[in-house]
């Protein structure tokens, strides 16, 4: 096997894995502070007249918000990195090193964001009679914090993967800034809807679907004692969090699987994600049977 | 690349980027089940699925711009499938709702109704056929317009200026991720926070979103022409 096919190969497999585990965190990441749309019923809840203690640090849409943290992470890395590299430490492990100061720093910026974040959405729930509870702040923000750390690391360390190794263009903040809007916006769009509408509800009926008169109505207490938000990733990790990791995984490596092959040239990649494309969509359709058959027309819509 | 018709690339590109917005099935209220699209505002999902197009197209940047293009459309409809896919996995056995839309009665490709699915009190959920076919037409749109700009900034940069290769590259990708955020913004004021795509009436106010978007790219295209070529 050609050395450059090696390099790719492990380029590929690693970026995949990276990938995989930073949508679990970042999915976590969103969980814990009730960011993107979810955040909406936490919100409504105090208008209809229910005390919460979730952590609420939703003041910017999800995939900006991340965007911002791996850009930045990433942009203090990459200057770091070549400081260190200058002192002689090899490049490998200045990147490493260089990468985890740059996620620390973003993780502190995130701590002041989500402190501030807080305090004025509960602030603005004061017509509510909302009150700031201190531990409703104070438990989940280390753990948000934590999450927010790991997610600016490993897309960090993403960024330089697919740079390096697997060639990409483009700086590596500008990858970063690019993964982090992307893993955002999938995150917000798949695992968030189990925190959405599942664990936000867990008092209604699996299945019934949120209807917009229940709307606001979210579980206040949780397996013991009031529900808060650290209760929330350890839940939603186990299915909501591992979609996610699926969906940017996949894109992910999927992406740099394509190009490994070479059989029409130039044009290999582009044919091979179509087909891929083709493939997830007969997937998506037999998904869909599949679920109807399973649940079938709910309760007296048979004739609709 | 000729300048001109750099900028003249663009324009189409970014009024490109405008109009896949409106075939993408997005709604907020998809968070909670409660109406069919992927569960995020149409803009920040279009960006994503765009930025995920440019991640791929820059692989191809040095090899013309047909397959830069097709590159970035096929890497941003990746994105697209693979959110679907799994948006609707995460409905079926996080919430246990299956994929209904609320635009249509009978999906136009399966033939499956759609009524007797959703439930009470809702406005459908997740993605059926058509609705995903949508999006995925949207996301090749969204992947060609961005990976256009892109292209089309790099020819003129490098016909024009003689900076290093590589930081053309990124600067182009910078002004192409730019525009895409530009452009996916601008459809928000007519979609205003849901759409289910193709078979949304929404798609009747597609030329408001053509018109800004025209004026949006314009305004870019000839900044951009005026700060490489002029000044």
């Amino acid at each position: 096997m050609e050395p450059v096919t090696l390099t790719l190969m492990i380029g590929v497999g690693l970026a995949g894995a990276i990938a995989f585990i930073a949508g679990i965190i970042e999915d976590a990441e969103s969980d814990a502070g009730s960011a993107s749309n979810p955040n909406s019923q936490v919100q409504l809840a105090p208008q209809i007249g229910h005390i919460i203690r979730y952590y609420d640090k939703a003041i910017a849409g999800e995939p900006p918000q991340n965007g911002l943290w791996a850009a930045s992470a990433c942009t203090i890395a990459l200057l770091l990195s070549w400081r260190f590299a200058d002192m002689g430490i090899g490049q490998y492990y200045a990147i490493f090193f260089a990468a985890v100061v740059g996620a620390a720093i973003v993780c502190l910026v995130q701590g002041c964001f989500g402190v501030f974040a807080h305090l004025s959405r509960i602030a603005s729930f004061s017509p509510f009679k909302q009150p700031l509870y201190w531990d409703a702040l104070l438990t989940p923000l280390p753990y948000s914090m934590g999450l927010a750390f790991l997610t600016a690391l490993l897309l960090t360390l993403l960024a330089f993967v697919t740079s390096g190794l697997l060639g990409n263009p483009f700086a590596p903040p500008l990858l970063a800034l690019l993964f982090g809007i992307s893993l955002g916006s999938i995150a917000s769009g798949t695992g968030d809807i189990q925190y959405g509408a599942e664990r936000l509800y867990q008092h209604h009926i699996f299945g019934s679907g949120i209807p917009i008169s229940k709307m606001g109505d979210i579980d206040l207490k949780g397996e013991y004692g009031f529900r808060n938000s650290v209760d929330t990733p350890y839940f939603c990790m186990r299915l909501g969090g591992t979609i996610t990791a699926f969906a940017f995984g996949l894109i992910i490596f999927l992406d740099g699987w394509t190009r490994l092959f070479t059989f029409a040239g130039e044009w290999t990649s582009v044919i091979l994600e179509a087909i891929v494309v083709a493939i997830l969509f007969i997937f998506l359709v037999w998904l869909e049977k599949f679920t109807r058959d399973s649940y079938g027309p709910y309760p007296g819509q048979e004739d609709l | 690349m000729d300048p001109i018709a750099a900028m003249i690339g663009i324009i189409i590109g970014g009024v490109i980027v405008g109009i896949c917005v409106h075939f993408i099935p997005a709604s907020a209220v998809g968070a909670m089940s409660a109406s069919t699209g992927i569960a995020t505002g149409p803009s920040m999902l279009s960006a994503g699925c765009g930025l995920a197009g440019l991640y791929a197209a820059g692989y191809s940047i040095k090899l013309g711009l047909p397959i830069t293009v097709a590159s970035g459309a096929l890497g941003s409809a990746l994105m697209i499938i693979c959110t679907m896919l799994l948006a609707n996995a995460i409905c079926a056995f996080g919430t246990g709702v299956a994929p209904v839309a609320g635009t249509y009665d009978k999906d136009p490709i399966t033939g499956w109704r759609q009524k007797p699915f959703m439930s009470p009190g809702t406005d459908g959920h997740s993605m059926p056929t058509t609705t995903a076919l949508s999006g995925i037409i949207g996301a090749l749109l969204g992947g060609a317009g961005g990976s256009l700009v892109f292209a089309s900034t790099y020819g003129m940069l490098t016909e024009v200026t003689a900076i290093a290769t590589a930081t053309a590259i990124t600067i182009a990708g910078m002004v192409a991720a730019g525009v895409f955020l530009v452009n996916c913004v601008l459809p928000a004021y007519v979609l205003v926070g849901k759409t289910e795509g193709m078979t949304d009436p929404k798609m009747k106010k597609l030329p408001k979103t053509l018109i800004s978007c025209i004026v949006a790219s314009v305004f870019t295209g000839v900044f951009i022409y005026a700060a490489v070529v002029v000044i």
